[in-house]
């Protein structure tokens, strides 16, 4: 039984781990003041959301693998090792954790109906996807960029408004697969 | 969906993948533990170097190239701005010199003989319960999916216009999760016929 949902949760995530590569081909948008936002991080938060902790962590690491690799699936057809050693690189590697925190949340709040299982995403992804990739990329430009502490939060509320903007699309996204798709477990639940 | 592997043949291009991700991995580590940049000026005209021997087969990551120089600016303009121009120094040379030698290793390397060294150094956690031959056959699906992806974006937004005549933008991505969701399900179920056990 163990192999075979193991082998059932393969293709789901692969899927994730394809539609972060879509989401990083849809050009930037900008908000009002020029505050660009990009979607890929919307499939941080949909890849915990709907796979729970465990799958969203695997899809993360598989999407990360095939950056490495060089496949160019970041935003702006980047990709390869490179990347990894760029002053953004700590929102990259806050993805896959970003994405366990928003699993791990969906999994505990409730999801009694549609409403709720919304509601539930929007705080999981807040943060998950959100507060916690966040954080790690404040690390990585502290570590790697050696801006100090303040200089790097500064430099990282500016995408805050876009990335709650994204929460909420999560959340409607959500609600949007709980009505259509009723027997959905959200955030990897078992019965 | 292609890779940024280029197919203009270079001396790099003869190097085993294995050799030169050990190469990258050692002296990207070195070059994190040292401040000086008596050690890191040569460190990146070196790498810059390298990479620029390589020649026309760069031109496929122009776009890389340029978001790298711009990062480092970036950090150079802001550690001046902060009075602490050596430290910007230092950050931008580790960056640029580190991140030239990922740009060169995967212009120079299929991402096939990458998996295939990377499915070796894993394979010891075999051992623990992990099914690394797994990673292949996840990759592969990934980029199947990719190309599923956009044909079913197409004709969902074709079908939109259709009805609204505008396009359908960011709304489709809830209907075209849940048709994508579908599609995994019916993949899972034949992987699981074919092999399950």
């Amino acid at each position: 039984m163990n192999v075979n949902s193991s082998l059932r949760a393969t293709p789901l995530i692969a899927l994730f781990a394809a539609l972060l590569a879509v989401l990083g081909l849809i050009p930037k948008i900008d908000l009002p003041l020029g505050v660009p936002i990009t979607l890929q991080t919307l499939g941080v938060m949909l890849a915990g959301c709907m796979l729970g902790p465990k799958r969203g962590l695997q899809a993360l690491l598989l999407f990360l693998f095939a950056v490495a690799l060089g496949l160019p699936l970041l935003s702006g057809g980047r990709g390869g090792l490179g990347v990894f050693f760029a002053p953004s690189s700590g929102y990259l590697l806050g993805w896959p954790l970003g994405a366990l925190v928003t699993g791990w949340l969906m999994a505990l709040l409730p999801s009694r109906s549609p409403r709720s299982t919304s509601v539930s995403a929007f705080i999981a992804s807040a943060v998950g996807g959100l507060w916690v990739v966040h954080v790690c990329g404040v690390v990585g430009l502290v570590v790697l960029a050696k801006l100090t502490w303040e200089q790097a939060l500064l430099g990282t509320l500016t995408f805050v408004p876009g990335d709650l903007i994204k929460c909420g699309l999560c959340a409607m996204v959500v609600h949007t697969v709980a009505r259509g798709m009723p027997d959905w477990r959200f955030g990897g639940r078992t019965i | 969906m292609g890779s940024l592997y280029s197919e203009h043949r270079t001396w790099l291009h003869g190097v085993p993948a294995g050799l030169k991700l050990l190469v990258l991995a050692l002296i990207g580590t070195a070059l994190f533990f040292t401040d000086r940049v008596a050690v890191l000026l040569p460190s990146t005209l070196l790498c810059g170097l390298m990479l620029a021997s390589l020649g026309r087969a760069t031109l496929g990551a122009a776009k890389l190239w340029v978001s790298l120089v711009i990062a480092c600016l970036l950090v150079l303009g802001f550690h001046a701005l902060m009075h602490q121009p050596m430290l910007g120094i230092v950050s931008a040379l580790r960056l640029l010199s580190t991140a030239w030698m990922g740009v060169a290793l995967t212009l120079t390397t299929r991402y096939t003989d990458l998996l295939d060294v990377f499915e070796r150094w894993l394979s010891p956690l075999a051992h623990l319960g992990i099914r690394v031959d797994r990673v292949a056959l996840q990759l592969a699906l990934m980029l199947r999916f990719i190309d599923h992806f956009f044909g079913l974006w197409q004709r969902l937004d074709d079908a939109h216009r259709v009805r609204t005549g505008r396009p359908g933008g960011l709304r489709l991505l809830a209907p075209l999760t849940i048709q994508m969701l579908r599609s995994a399900r019916r993949v899972a179920d034949t992987l699981e016929l074919r092999l399950g056990q």
